[in-house]
């Protein structure tokens, strides 16, 4: 039995960085003492627990346990932290954490090889040579700060505040980057989303109110799918949840153009032609409206619209959608009634990342309403709503922010009104910076988002970042965009600092030092208060420490700091909401959505022929594997070993034809970039897809084990934005494929 | 009667996640690019679009007639009372005749401490009540380890209510380690 090829091949890494080597010799403080409940050890072990006999070791080795909170993604899983003589040398699951559920992921297994990783941003620094050119020089937080502020200020005084863009991906300490640009004045705020989940979470806000319902997996009874990948795109307990349903034997059906894990996991896989979901769904509420299939009740106590829609799903018979998404109508029928049968036990799942087509917001409107249709909301095995999370916790008293009356460069909401300004259209604000229009962007500070690997065109968003009169960077790592910066302000890793609270469930956990900081290092917190008091916004941060933060977040649970560090987490007062929890305007489930008729848009979902690629080109898709976080942990020592790359998923028989082996090198290329990557020849994808993941092929040159490896998707993916959601549709572009025969360049 | 410790491996809930892997190499420190554990691929089997892929979950099978202690020149490898296979570090020179002779590739060389190193079944953490590190962080639930003469345990159980298979009977290595290979609609569910 051959060991995985990945692994039994490896050269040997272990000359240029082994941590125990580098490190035994330095003693760090443990941040927090040794702090760990004896009802948390005793859960943990199993046959009945000898908790006395671990905890006596325990002590005896000079050995922490450290419960702490997991950044290597956003789930914030509970983790324990093993120090050992000031070293972390193991990270567990906490079992008292719903997101982990006593385990953690690969990703969170690997978080030490963040901590220690030779390639971290050590302390700040500012450029030195070109922008790109990865020169810098080691500065003093005073001067990089100082610089930092003074750039910010400049551009405030010469262009206005609007001229400075800041933007972060979602993390713990996002309100107090909230506070910085609001305070600062701009209106100009970046995050991820509309590269990401924009089209379900506003499908399912205008339908229910709710922007991320959950499924209640231990009653449900059926799932469907369109392209969630749990298995690959981890999110810690709903992967396991799926995985204890589908054991249990819970049907999942999938819709996927590719045979990913999930994909052999289900009872059903349907390899749909990309974008085509919609008419699959549209043809599944024909189905159950014409069979009377709905739950008659529900809808006419909880839903308004019905009437509309079901007119509106007329047309669209199976036999209608067999025809654009290949799949047999008899499937398409069968399936719906199935669904129905199974209701309210069974969900249309929402889905995590819907930014694929323009007509994905249109699809997860037809997923919301099929959910509806049955009845599930609320019911057991069916859609639980979950309210804003953290409205339980306290905060520390600010004065108000300025009025900001300069219209936003990402268009929102003059020319997207109907995107949230907490979601933002970040591709927009890219292309703003090209044409400068409504006026010129001058600075941008990015916090711990990597702009120029997520945003679709890379060579426009590297032009984009270069045509800037600033840019900084916080981050941990020196990603792509930290490596175009001028000034790199360098946050100490998850295991080594104090972050806001963390709601799970209801319970708050901590995030809190493992370690003190190896590196010359400070908290976002800190960051964002010192760089605050320097533009005289320091009242937006009244605050000492990080520790004063966590307090007041804590004055409404009723359990004091201490207490909090000694238990490693803290029971949120239940909130009593009505079971229903519908947030839209009318307080029913919106299967006419008032916000689209208001606006002047159809108010109930209609087909939308989705483009298709010419004869000779393939959809590029894209998608995660389970070892990576987005942009950010292929540097990763342990995770790189396991996946280094994302050779090019090709069908076996369109790789035949194009006389394309598996292994070899091929150059796939869009009509804006091309890339040399390795081809990965499969039977497990439809034959007129290609499929890379997401995250490889960096330019930073600072991240030594990854650079080089895998090609990046952002260089070959077009830009189009759907006007409703902002979301951009990242499986519209089409791409050539042939081997790569040297002599060329990317 | 003795404890004897054993994993059955659930096929259909491995998710080739490998959190089982970066998680024994955390727990025993395993030098860099090496593995105790690992999960072979087998598939996708068939043709678009009717396909299976499996994965399987693998490490020192912990052989009840193990060709690694019955080699050893030294006695340095070999068989506790409840089945765990080890290498007693002190006594091993190093030889490598036990890797040649598993049937599993399941040893390695460790380049520092010179000796030939492999699964433990995280022995040290059994003693301390705890789980393997691989099957306490298995986020399908795919590792499941227990006491193979308790009736009781979650292995037994597992075994009583399904077909379980070891690799390569041929060799004749009587493994401790069995795989399931049912999927849920087999048998009304395969959770443990
Ligand atoms: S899912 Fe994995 S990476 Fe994400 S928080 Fe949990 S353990 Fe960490
Ligand atoms: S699998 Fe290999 S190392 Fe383990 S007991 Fe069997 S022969 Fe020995
Ligand atoms: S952790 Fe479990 S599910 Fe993940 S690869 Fe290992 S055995 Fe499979």
């Amino acid at each position: 039995m051959a060991k995985d090829k990945h692994i039994a091949d490896l050269p040997s890494i272990g000359e240029s960085f082994f941590w125990r080597k580098e490190f035994s010799r330095r003693q760090f403080l443990i941040g927090s003492g040794a702090v760990f409940s004896w009802a948390m050890l005793q859960k943990m072990s199993f046959a009945g627990g000898k908790a006395e006999e671990t905890t006596a070791t325990a002590a005896k080795k000079g050995v922490n346990k450290v419960p702490s909170v997991c950044e290597m993604c956003v789930w914030r899983c509970g983790i324990i932290a093993t120090v050992e003589d000031g070293m972390v040398k193991k990270l567990e699951g906490n079992p008292e954490n719903i997101n982990s559920r006593g385990k953690l992921c690969p990703r969170g297994n690997a978080g030490i090889k963040l901590l220690y990783d030779p390639d971290r941003l050590k302390f700040p620094m500012i450029r030195v040579g070109e922008r790109g050119s990865g020169k810098f020089r080691r500065v003093s937080w005073k001067e990089a700060l100082d610089f930092t502020a003074e750039q910010m200020q400049r551009i405030k005084e010469q262009y206005g505040p609007e001229a400075m863009i800041m933007s972060s991906t979602h993390n713990l300490t996002q309100p107090y980057f909230e506070n910085l640009l609001k305070a600062y004045g701009t209106p100009n705020y970046g995050t991820q989303r509309s590269l990401c989940f924009n089209a379900m979470t506003i499908a399912f806000l205008f339908t229910y109110g709710v922007a991320q319902p959950v499924v209640d997996y231990e009653n449900c009874k059926y799932i469907i799918y369109a392209g969630r990948n749990l298995a690959e795109a981890i999110s810690n307990s709903e992967t396991q949840r799926m995985m204890d349903f589908a054991a249990r034997g819970g049907k999942i059906v999938m819709l996927d153009p590719r045979f990913t894990i999930t994909a052999s996991k289900a009872a059903e896989w349907l390899p749909i032609r990309p974008g085509t979901d919609l008419a699959f769904f549209l043809a599944m509420g024909h189905v159950i409206i014409k069979e009377k299939l709905y739950n008659q009740e529900f809808i006419q106590q909880h839903t308004v619209g019905f009437e509309e829609f079901a007119k509106a799903v007329e047309p669209y018979s199976p036999e209608w959608a067999a025809q654009r998404c290949d799949i047999p109508a008899e499937t398409i029928r069968r399936i719906a009634r199935e669904f129905a049968a199974a209701a309210p036990a069974a969900v249309v799942h929402p889905n995590w990342r819907t930014s694929n087509f323009v007509n994905s917001f249109q699809t997860e409107r037809t997923v919301a309403i099929l959910n509806a249709l049955v009845g599930n909301w609320a019911a057991p095995g069916g859609l639980q709503p979950v309210p804003e999370e953290g409205s339980a916790l306290g905060s520390l008293p600010q004065p108000p922010y300025p009025t900001v009356t300069a219209p936003r460069l990402d268009g929102v909401p003059w020319k997207h009104p109907l995107v949230p300004l907490k979601y933002g259209v970040i591709q927009d604000i890219r292309d703003a910076l090209l044409t400068g229009e409504p006026y010129q962007g001058k600075g941008w500070l990015v916090y711990r988002q990597n702009p120029l690997m997520s945003i679709p065109e890379r060579r426009k968003t590297l032009t984009a970042l270069k045509n800037l009169d600033f840019l900084a960077v916080i981050d941990v790592i020196p990603n792509d965009t930290a490596y175009y910066a001028d000034v790199i302000l360098p946050e100490s890793t998850y295991l080594e600092r104090w972050d806001p609270l963390s709601v799970a469930g209801n319970r708050v956990f901590l995030r809190r030092p493992a370690v003190e900081p190896l590196y010359d290092t400070k908290s976002g917190l800190m960051i964002l208060k010192e760089l605050g008091e320097r533009l005289g916004l320091g009242d937006y941060f009244p605050y000492q420490d990080e520790r004063d933060v966590i307090k007041a977040q804590l004055a409404p649970v009723g359990i004091s700091f201490e207490e909090l560090l000694e238990k490693g987490w803290a029971e949120l007062q239940e909130e009593h909401h009505d079971p229903y929890y519908l947030q839209t305007a009318s307080n029913k489930i919106e299967i006419s959505s008032s916000t689209l008729a208001n606006s002047g848009e159809n108010p109930v979902p209609a087909w939308q022929e989705p483009p298709a690629p010419p004869v000779g080109k393939f959809y590029l898709l894209s998608g995660k594997v389970a070892q990576h976080t987005q942009f950010s942990t292929q540097n990763n020592l342990w995770l790189s070993l396991l996946t280094p790359d994302n050779p090019v998923w090709i069908n076996a028989e369109a790789a035949k034809q194009l006389g394309i082996k598996d292994g070899q090198p091929v150059i796939v290329e869009s009509p804006v970039g091309k890339v040399i990557n390795k081809a990965y020849v499969t039977e497990g994808i439809r034959p007129d897809c290609v499929f890379m993941a997401a995250g490889f092929g960096h330019l930073s040159k600072a991240l030594k084990t990854t650079y080089g490896k895998g090609a990046s998707n952002s260089s070959l993916h077009e830009t189009h934005t759907d006007p409703v959601t902002g979301c951009q549709a990242l499986s519209e572009t089409f791409v050539t494929v042939r081997p790569y025969l040297g002599g060329e360049s990317a | 009667m003795s404890k004897r410790y054993g994993f059955v491996m659930l096929v259909y809930r491995c998710i080739d996640c490998k959190a089982c892997q970066v998680g024994c190499w955390a727990e025993n420190e395993v030098p860099l690019g090496k593995s105790r554990n690992w999960i072979t691929k087998d598939g996708p089997k068939g043709k678009f679009p009717d396909l299976i892929t499996d994965f399987l979950p693998g490490n020192c099978m912990h052989c009840g007639n193990a060709p690694c202690v019955n080699v050893c020149p030294t006695g340095a490898s070999y068989q506790t009372e409840e089945g765990i296979v080890l290498v007693n570090k002190k006594k091993c020179i190093g030889c490598k005749y036990c890797m040649v002779a598993c049937p599993y590739n399941a040893r390695y060389y460790h380049p520092e401490e010179k000796t030939a190193d492999k699964c433990t079944m995280c022995v040290h953490r059994l003693k301390e009540g705890l789980q393997p590190a691989c099957v306490s962080t298995c986020v399908g639930g795919a590792r499941v380890f227990g006491d193979l003469n308790d009736p009781d345990s979650q292995v037994s159980r597992l075994l009583r209510k399904h077909r379980a298979v070891v690799q390569l009977p041929q060799a004749n290595t009587q493994p401790n380690v069995y795989y399931v290979y049912d999927s849920p609609v087999d048998k009304g569910g395969i959770a443990p």
